[in-house]
């Protein structure tokens, strides 16, 4: 190759590659102005003694040894790894079969589809407000009256401590399991049949059938989902906020909360509310970090 | 054909970044078609003819030409309220422009919050007038996010009728007002008489026999509880309701003075005080009115304030900690029968009878020009929120409360703000005339006020919604543990409380 070619060539990748700089452009402004800036600002915020947005004096890790130090911010620690291990154990699996169980459906299958998505469509404050109907302890409350119907006398729910949090995952998972299904149907769809026409001739039963065949295939997506739903549910916020506020004393109190409280809760102390939101992100990138790792290292042995 | 798409599209990105860029709203501007947009003339719904009579009186002659100027209305009724609230409020947009036919009103349906108004302040977007509850303007003025008024009050004669006590939650250190009160309030009481009467709580006259201590209170409420299966008492204990609630039963059980539940040292230090024996009482007061005596509703640490008052509205509990100022929630918005209500006062505790006494009031977005404060003053003026008298004054003060009368709401004494007797005279008179309540479940209620048989005491006075916060989190513990400790959860609170206080003044 002579050198004339090597320099065309070269000024043609060139070329090329500013022009996909150029394409990208817009999409990298858009993403820096509404994404990587406000992030870097909320970074920057949390090592700032504020007085309402504005930055007033630099005063380093202040800021989060002062929320780390209160009862709260440990109480929303616990409570938040308590929505991600509640989620996991009632929101994990729950697609999956719901997913099998409507793949295998034969009629109506697209009924159930539907019926499962449902929830999703509904606005999330619609949802909190119709569960804590059902969950009030009032005689008026659904499930009360259920149980009445029983001879059990009434019932609190949302003021005890050590139920707040299933509930409050129970009714997240009823309203996102059914999209979340609709991935896994997706995922399931795309199995070789032929995989389970040869595992049925050689006589494997249906639980060999899922575990040999299915659940293989979708252990990436499902690895996957599964950090996704970590990171989901440890930014939980709104639901704990409107169903019980928090309470009872700070039982269903989330991180994000907190922050909420920080900004907004009446002390309008925007450098602790962004030092909590740094923490937040800083426990979710190191679990995202640890989640590669072994998924990678995972990858590597296949 | 791709070189012209790809142009097409990076046009497209490149106007909605100019767009996304544009500059801050002319506070001055002409108002354009947005949500802010008034309703429509035709839009509003037919009213009677009573109340198109008092419309009709809002007219006037030209006060001042010159001042010319926009001014955006927070609170502008929502184009789904009431007919007759619409009109009012157009009745006074229409004398304005009258007065003063070179200020431009521009309607904002903006409702206040402390979260969504501090970006707006900042962002210079906030309405010209706004009315945050009485908790904030402290804490507002402090940061420079609301707008001076005192030349503009001063020049309309207004200044020297403010209540001290009004003056001292909306002024500066150096005496410079930066707010108006819309409402006074003082807490007492409301009771659902429904339940009075079927628990045989009531005098011959069918009048409720109604507690007029703390311990009767939870003595009656018991009755109620085993007679009607209701809760005897609503408690909003979520957030930061119940520990609001809180302090005036601590005041009622001596938390006052040298036992306040905070208070200045002799060094200027902010003490939290939450641990002293009056305070520990209180508290065992509120465990004991859930597992003494059980008559609470059964979520009440989910209960706010719109939850209790539906609660009593709807009959599902007898009584409930509120104020004079929203005797509609349960009656006119919840569907309680006039009859069915009384307002009665706070009941005493063994070491006193307080009340507190808070409101909301009218504030000023921080960029208001010296015409804008002016046009300002001359809206509230015509609202009736300053204390003048003149026929257009009147006249909306009776179109207000024929609009309230008219949505079932009852219409009751006002309790003013302002040091001006004949002001508060005439304004008596007017309510009398629409009054639509039996006053007999109202009067000691306004007796304990105005006689001076109950004590009022403003909010606690450094950061307070931090401190309800924290008291809450104490009665949530109470009432939802039977055997909690009173003076260990008092005592995490008071360090925590006390934390805050250091961080947030002491140490600076």
């Amino acid at each position: 190759m002579n050198r004339r070619r090597r320099v065309a060539i070269a000024g043609g990748k060139r070329n090329e590659s500013f022009k996909s700089w150029l394409i990208m452009l817009p999409r990298l402004l858009l993403f820096a102005f509404f994404v990587w800036e406000p992030l870097l600002e909320s970074v920057r915020m949390s090592l700032y003694k504020t007085e309402n947005v504005e930055l007033v004096k630099f005063i380093g890790l202040k800021n989060f040894i002062s929320v780390m130090g209160k009862a709260n911010f440990s109480q929303a620690l616990v409570n938040t790894f308590a929505y991600t291990f509640w989620s996991l154990l009632i929101g994990f699996l729950l697609p999956i079969v719901l997913a099998m169980i409507i793949g295998e459906t034969v009629r109506g299958k697209g009924f159930f589809r539907t019926a499962a998505y449902l929830p999703n469509m509904l606005p999330g404050l619609a949802v909190i407000i119709l569960w804590s109907a059902f969950f009030s302890g009032e005689k008026s409350g659904v499930l009360n009256i259920l149980l009445s119907k029983l001879g059990t006398p009434a019932q609190t729910y949302l003021t005890r401590a050590n139920l707040v949090i299933p509930i409050i995952i129970t009714i997240a998972t009823w309203k996102g399991a059914g999209a979340t299904a609709l991935i896994y149907m997706a995922a399931m769809a795309g199995v070789n049949p032929e995989l389970y026409e040869a595992a049925t001739i050689d006589g494997a039963s249906v639980w060999q059938r899922v575990r040999h065949i299915l659940l293989p295939s979708i252990r990436k997506l499902a690895g996957t989902l599964l950090i996704l739903q970590i990171i989901s549910v440890f930014q939980i916020m709104y639901e704990p906020m409107v169903l019980t506020k928090g309470g009872p004393d700070n039982a269903s109190l989330s991180l994000m909360q907190l922050m909420w409280q920080y900004a907004f809760g009446g002390s309008m102390d925007y450098g602790k509310a962004s030092a909590v939101a740094v923490i937040v992100t800083a426990i979710l990138l190191l679990m995202t970090v640890v989640y590669s790792y072994f998924n990678n290292k995972e990858s590597d042995w296949d | 054909m791709k070189k012209s798409s790809k142009a097409l599209a990076l046009l497209l990105v490149l106007c909605f970044l100019i767009a996304g860029c544009g500059g801050q709203k002319d506070a001055n501007a002409p108002a354009t078609a947005s949500a802010t947009e008034a309703p429509k003339a035709t839009d509003v719904p037919q009213v009677s003819e009573e109340l198109k009579e008092e419309l009709n009186a809002l007219t006037s002659d030209v006060i001042d030409p010159d001042l010319t100027c926009t001014i955006t209305l927070g609170n502008w009724p929502a184009d789904t309220a009431p007919a007759a609230e619409l009109a009012v409020f157009e009745g006074y947009k229409a004398t304005m422009a009258k007065q003063y036919p070179n200020v431009t009103l521009v309607p904002d349906y903006y409702s206040y919050t402390l979260s969504n108004y501090v970006p707006m302040a900042k962002g210079g977007t906030a309405p010209s007038i706004f009315q945050p509850p009485f908790t904030d303007p402290q804490l507002l003025i402090g940061q420079g996010l609301v707008g001076d008024v005192t030349d503009a009050l001063a020049a309309c004669g207004a200044l020297e009728k403010f209540s001290p006590s009004y003056v001292e939650m909306l002024a500066d250190k150096n005496g410079r007002i930066y707010g108006l009160p819309r409402d006074g309030y003082v807490l007492g009481m409301h009771i659902n008489i429904a339940l009075f009467r079927e628990a045989g709580l009531v005098d011959e006259e069918g009048l409720p026999i109604y507690p007029k201590t703390l311990q009767e209170l939870a003595e009656y409420g018991q009755i109620i509880k085993e007679k009607t299966g209701k809760a005897g008492l609503v408690f909003p204990a979520s957030e930061t309701y119940g520990g609001w609630l809180f302090t005036n039963i601590a005041w009622n059980f001596g938390c006052v003075g040298e036992n306040a539940l905070e208070y200045q040292d002799e060094d200027g230090r902010w003490v939290c005080n939450f641990t002293s024996p009056q305070a520990i009482a209180a508290m065992e007061y509120i465990r004991d009115l859930k597992w003494k005596y059980d008559i609470l509703n059964a979520d009440a640490t989910t209960t706010d304030w719109a939850g209790s008052h539906s609660s009593l509205g709807t009959g599902e509990a007898a009584m409930n900690f509120a104020a004079d100022d929203s005797v509609d929630q349960p009656t006119a918005n919840k569907g309680l029968p006039l009859e069915d209500f009384a307002l009665i006062p706070f009941p005493a505790g063994p070491e006193g009878r307080y009340a507190l006494a808070g409101g909301t009031c009218y504030m000023f977005a921080p960029n208001i020009t010296a015409d804008q404060a002016t046009a300002l003053m001359a809206y509230l003026r015509i609202l009736g929120k300053l204390p003048f008298l003149d026929e257009d004054i009147i006249a909306g003060m009776r179109s207000d409360y024929a609009a309230k009368r008219d949505r079932g709401a009852p219409v009751l004494p006002a309790i003013s703000a302002w040091n001006d007797e004949e002001y508060n005279n005439a304004k008596r008179a007017i309510i009398d005339e629409f009054c639509n309540v039996d006053m007999r479940l109202y009067n000691d209620f306004f007796d304990s006020i105005s006689e001076g048989t109950i004590s009022l005491r403003a909010e606690e006075p450094a950061f307070a919604q931090q401190l309800y916060r924290e008291l809450t989190a104490v009665i949530q513990r109470m009432i939802t543990r039977e055997g909690a400790d009173v003076v260990k959860a008092l005592t995490q609170a008071q360090e925590s409380f006390q934390e805050y206080l250091d961080d947030e003044i002491n140490n600076n």
